[in-house]
This record gives structure tokens, sequence and C-alpha cells, in this order.
């Protein structure tokens, strides 16, 4: 799926004839985790006679948009060996300050989502710009902002949930085109965009390059620090972005909204196989890794697993989906 | 996790350090102050420790104590936020016992670790006095201050109970477990349907106090095929996000929403008739009593040990009166 990847393929084959073992190796390498969200997928068909329907496999979707769409953010920064904490915090500031901007009958709707992105791409630039110039790591930049974030929104609104917020703006969120929720829609076009910037672009090529190896991207004179600024901003408008969604989605700005996502976000990434030492991930891993949590969260739900055994469950299945996944990178 | 906690909490400990570096300091110039003008007029000093300033009804909370600070000219409340985290509060607790406050206020973060809280202020004579949250063991603080979480439980199940003609399917709708208002608000609603013999849980699962968590389960419960007559909920958010994943399925009509806490927001869709039920706790009243009585513990005044301020039941009918007591 990634460039990394297909590199180490090309070696093999010139090195050896394709042999059928191979073959079936490259299949697994490329196609784990998808395999393993099959699998989970008629695991639960078979428990819950409700899971494969078209009305619940959209609901699964739509409830993964916003952590989603955080964690192909999170996935580019952790590509870089970087990190992103604050994406939940960032959701919470964007949600209370873009519904304060969405009453109806006051701006309109593009309003208050222009200043979501924006302020969601500001606190991402800051981000960038504190971990490429003051060369601060990552984990304690993104962790300063998580809190202050975090405290902004409370400050901003008071400690409490802003609602009143005009049918144009709430659309984003509960609207569907063609029987389609929009924001599994938006969700699908970052999907897009993002696999594009990252394997279609220059500013790709260099993101892995910068993951693999910082040192040697510097010195074949890429503009690291710039290149950073972008990848944390790009993070940070999505956060935005996906504040905006879960705002529109609940019908109010919430300062206490996204506990917690940024984690959600990194173990989406992660089970879509995104190297925590940086150099390798995509984007199209990392939906699948959403997926795979999405659909453990429903199916736990049909199936009314009590909540202490949920959260066991759901901390055996990523471990083991993650085991699973690195056997076969050190196999091949 | 552990790492990011060890983080955290050394980020927030440098900041209390600061914090409370600067806090004596203050303290230090405003007793010189009086001390010249008058030998008398010395201000009581209240400390009082906060869970959660994050938490939109310990907000609320926090108003009742704030307002009848302001009433109160010769008394000095400081506020500090344990953000969830029961040993950030016991250090906090000793703070306030170090800085020697004239009485603390405490809302225990969790009702295991609270007990030792309470001792540390006994040991140093300081009154404290326990808002809110209740243990085994709160008659050694100087007072307790409260309402009782399992009669909000049952108060809401057996409104519940009469509108559904006491049968049917529930589906319970829990806080985050293990939390004191969760495990007994949920004690309550299980000990009404028992005395139904047609009524039963069918689902019950967490939304962790969180309306768009709540709003995944149902719509997760409404995929599940179980049919469901009542969605008991711990606390309003996650009610009202059971109401839209409802609503948005268009099968608002045919379930009964309840709640708990009377929130602002809630009270708006109690008036639309969209939720059916919730429980008033008083906030305000709870701050103002917590506060009120921990003034006059500190100025060696007699206090009653349980103070209870009632839960109030929130139905269409009487809506209006408490639409009032936000505005």
């Amino acid at each position: 799926m990634s460039s990394q990847v297909s590199i180490v393929n090309k070696q093999k084959k010139s090195k050896s004839a394709v042999s059928s073992k191979e073959r079936v190796s490259r299949i697994l390498h490329k196609y784990g985790m998808l395999m393993i969200l099959i699998g989970l997928i008629i695991l639960m068909s078979f428990l819950s006679p409700t899971f494969l329907t078209t009305g619940n496999l959209l609901n699964i979707v739509r409830q993964m948009s916003v952590v989603g769409i955080v964690a192909i953010g999170v996935t580019i920064v952790i590509i870089t060996t970087g990190i992103d904490l604050s994406s939940g915090s960032v959701i919470a500031l964007v949600s209370v300050v873009a519904a304060s901007f969405a009453h109806p009958d006051t701006y309109p709707f593009f309003v208050p989502i222009l200043i979501g992105l924006g302020l969601g791409l500001l606190t991402g630039v800051i981000n960038g710009t504190i971990i490429s110039k003051a060369k601060i790591a990552p984990f304690i930049v993104t962790l300063g902002m998580m809190t202050a974030a975090r405290g902004a929104a409370l400050l901003f609104s008071d400690g409490r949930p802003i609602g009143n917020l005009s049918d144009s703006f709430k659309f984003i969120g509960q609207g569907a085109v063609f029987g389609i929720p929009v924001p599994i829609i938006i969700f699908a076009f970052v999907g897009v965009i993002s696999y594009i910037l990252l394997n279609k672009t220059k500013f790709g090529k260099y993101v892995y390059a910068i993951g693999g190896n910082e040192h040697a991207a510097i010195i074949a004179g890429v503009n690291v620090d710039k290149y950073k600024v972008f990848v944390y901003g790009y993070a940070g408008l999505l956060s935005g972005l996906a504040g905006i969604v879960l705002t529109s989605r609940i019908s109010s700005g919430q300062p206490t909204a996204g506990v917690m996502y940024e984690l959600d976000a990194i173990a989406a990434a992660v089970i879509g196989g995104t190297s925590l030492a940086g150099g390798i991930g995509t984007i199209g891993g990392t939906i699948v890794g959403a997926l795979i949590i999405g659909v453990m969260n429903n199916g736990l739900d049909l199936l009314n697993v009590s909540p202490y055994w949920q959260q066991i469950l759901k901390g055996v299945i990523i471990t083991v989906a993650v085991f699973i996944d690195s056997r076969k990178n050190r196999k091949s | 996790m552990m790492f990011l906690k060890r983080w955290i909490s050394m980020v927030v400990l440098l900041l209390l350090t600061m914090f409370i570096a600067v806090g004596c300091s203050e303290k230090q110039q405003t007793s010189g102050q009086t001390g010249k003008q008058s030998g008398e007029n010395k201000k009581v000093v209240i400390g009082a420790a906060l869970p959660d300033f994050d938490d939109k009804w310990l907000s609320y909370l926090q108003d009742g104590m704030k307002e009848y600070a302001k009433t109160q000219p010769d008394v000095e409340v400081i506020y500090v936020d344990a953000m969830n985290d029961a040993n950030k509060q016991l250090s906090q607790v000793e703070n306030f016992v170090q800085q020697k406050v004239d009485a603390i206020v405490l809302i225990p973060v969790d009702t295991v670790s609270a007990p030792e809280m309470v001792d540390k202020a006994n040991q140093a004579n300081i009154p404290i006095v326990v808002v809110n949250r209740i243990f085994d063991g709160v008659d050694k603080a100087t007072a307790y201050v409260g309402s009782e979480s399992i009669k909000a439980g049952v108060m809401q199940m057996e409104e519940v109970a009469k509108i559904l003609g006491g049968k049917g399917n529930i589906a319970i709708m829990n806080g985050q477990m293990g939390q004191e208002a969760q495990i007994k608000r949920t004690e309550g609603n299980k000990e009404v349907i028992k005395k139904y013999p047609n009524m039963k849980v069918v689902l019950e699962g967490t939304a962790e106090w969180d309306r768009a968590k709540g709003m995944s389960l149902m719509e997760n419960w409404l995929n599940s095929g179980k049919k469901i007559d009542a969605v008991v909920s711990n606390n309003d958010e996650m009610a009202i996000g059971a109401i839209m994943a409802l609503e948005a399925a268009g099968k608002l009509n045919d379930v009964v929403v309840a709640g708990v806490d009377a929130t602002p927001d809630a009270l708006e869709y109690v008036k639309s008739g969209k939720l059916k039920v919730t429980v008033y706790q008083n906030a305000k009243g709870q701050g103002q009593g917590g506060l009120e009585t921990a003034i006059k513990a500190a100025k060696g005044e007699k206090v009653e040990k349980f103070n209870w301020i009632p839960y109030e039941l929130v139905t269409k009918d009487n809506v209006e009166e408490y639409i009032k007591k936000w505005q």
C-alpha cells in the first residue's frame, strides 16, 4: 500500500523469482488488516442477525467519521515520526467557537465552517512551528496544546454547551445526500485528498523521507522545518473539520467534547499499520483501522455485552490485531 | 497511557506549585494589610476542592458557591481542580492543610479515597464539609451536604413506570462506570424495575456521560432489533444524545426517554415533550449549602451533620418553574 512497501517488494522481486508462497505472504502483508476487519465483520454477522444490514453498516462508518478524519491527519504526523495529542482538545475548542457563529439568522452556514477550519489550522501551525523552530519534542508541544486548547474551550464557553444551531449548519452532521450521510461523504473526501497528497505529490515523498531518515532528508535538501509546519497544520485543519462535523451531529458546541479522541485516532493509525517509529503508514490502512474500532464498538453494543467486558475486549482485540500484523511483518 | 499520565501529572504539579507559591505570598499580603486596619477583621479563608472544573453540572454548583461568597465580604474562597484524579485531590487537600485554611469544602473525586482526605483535615483540626458525593465514614467529616443518588434513580424510574403503565422493555444508559452517581442511579432504577414483573432490562451500556457517545450507543441499540419501550439514562446529556438518534430514526414517539440533572438544555427538551422525565438535583443549592456550612464551621458555630438537599421531579407540567431557575 505504501510506497515503502512497494519498494521493498520490488527489491524482493529482483532478487528471486516470485514463488507462490511469496505471493501469498505479499498479499497477507498488504491486506492483513483488511482481512482481520472482514473476519470481524463475518464473526459479528454470525453473532448478531441485525449486524449485516445496510443501515447498520452506514451507521458504523458514520460513527467513525469524526475519529477517522482525525486519524488521517494523525497518520501523516506519525509517518514523520511525530505525534499529535492535541486533536481531542482542538475538536472541543473548534466545537464551541464554531457553534457560537452558527446560531440561526446570524451568519450564513459557511462562516462557522471557515472559522472552525481556520482555528484548527492555526493550532496545528502553532504546534508545527514550535516543534520545528524550537526543536521541542512533538509529544511535549502537542501535550501543551492539548491542555491549553481544552482550557481555551472552557474559557470561551464558560464551561457550558452552546446550543441553538441553524438547520443549514446541522446538515453537515445530520444530513444525507442520496441516502449517504454527509459525515461519511466528508470522511471519504478527506481520505481521497489525503491519499493523493501522500502518494502523488512532492509533499508526500518528503513526508516519507522525513520519517525514514530526517537527517538524510535534510542533506538531500528537503526543507524539513517547512514541511513539518505543513504536516501539523494539516492535522490541525482535519481536527477542526472533525470538530465541525461533531458539533453539527450533536447540535451543540461542547467544551467537553472529544475527550480521548486523540488516543482513538492514534490507535486507528497504529492498527492500520502505521509505525510509531516513522516512515511507514498509509491512508487506506488507517481507514481500515478506524473501521475495526467502529465494528468492535457497534458489535459489542448490539450483543449487549456488559460495559465492563467491553473495555477489556476492546483492549484485547486491539493488541491482538497489532500483534498479528507485526508477526506478519517479521516473516516477510 | 502511564507515560502520558505521568507527564500530565508532572505538568499539573508544576502549575500547582506555582499556584500555591503565588497564593501564599498573596495571603501574607492581605493579612498584613488587615493587621494594620484592625486585628479583629481577619478574612475567613475556605479551601474548595472540586473534582472537575470541566463538568457542566459541577460548574453550576461552583456558581452557587461563588454567588454565596459574593454576599460574604469577609470570606475568601480558593478553588482547586483535581481533574478527576483522586491522587491529585489528596495533595490539594494536604496543601490546604499546609496553608492553614479555616475550613475545607470537599467534593470527592471518588468515594474510596475521600475518607483519607477527611482524616488529613481532622488531624489538623480543620473543619471539612463534604458536598454532593456520599461515602461510608462520611460521618467523620464535620458535615455532609448533598442529595442521595439512589433516590434520583428511584424517582426517575418510578415516573417512567407510571408512564409505561408498569410494563415494558427498558434500556439503561450508564455514566462512567464505577462512579458513585452511575452505580447508585442505576441501582435505584433496578430497585424499581424489580417491583414490576412485566418490566425488564433488555439492554445496558455506557456512554460515559457524553452526548455524542449516547447518540452512538442509541444508534447501535436501534440496530440491535430489540424492542425498547424506554431509555433510562444516568444523566441528561446522554438522554439528549439518545433522543437525537431516535428522532433521526423516526422512533421517538414509541420510546420514553428519561434523564437526570435538569440542565438548561434538557429542560428545553422537556418543554418540547421529547424528554419525558428528568430529575432536578439542586446544584446551586448544594454549592451554597456547602459553603454556608463551611463558613459556619470555620467561625466555630454548631452545624448539622447531614444536610439533605432534596431531588425534584421535572416533567412537562412543571418545567417552566425550573427554566426560570437557570435564568
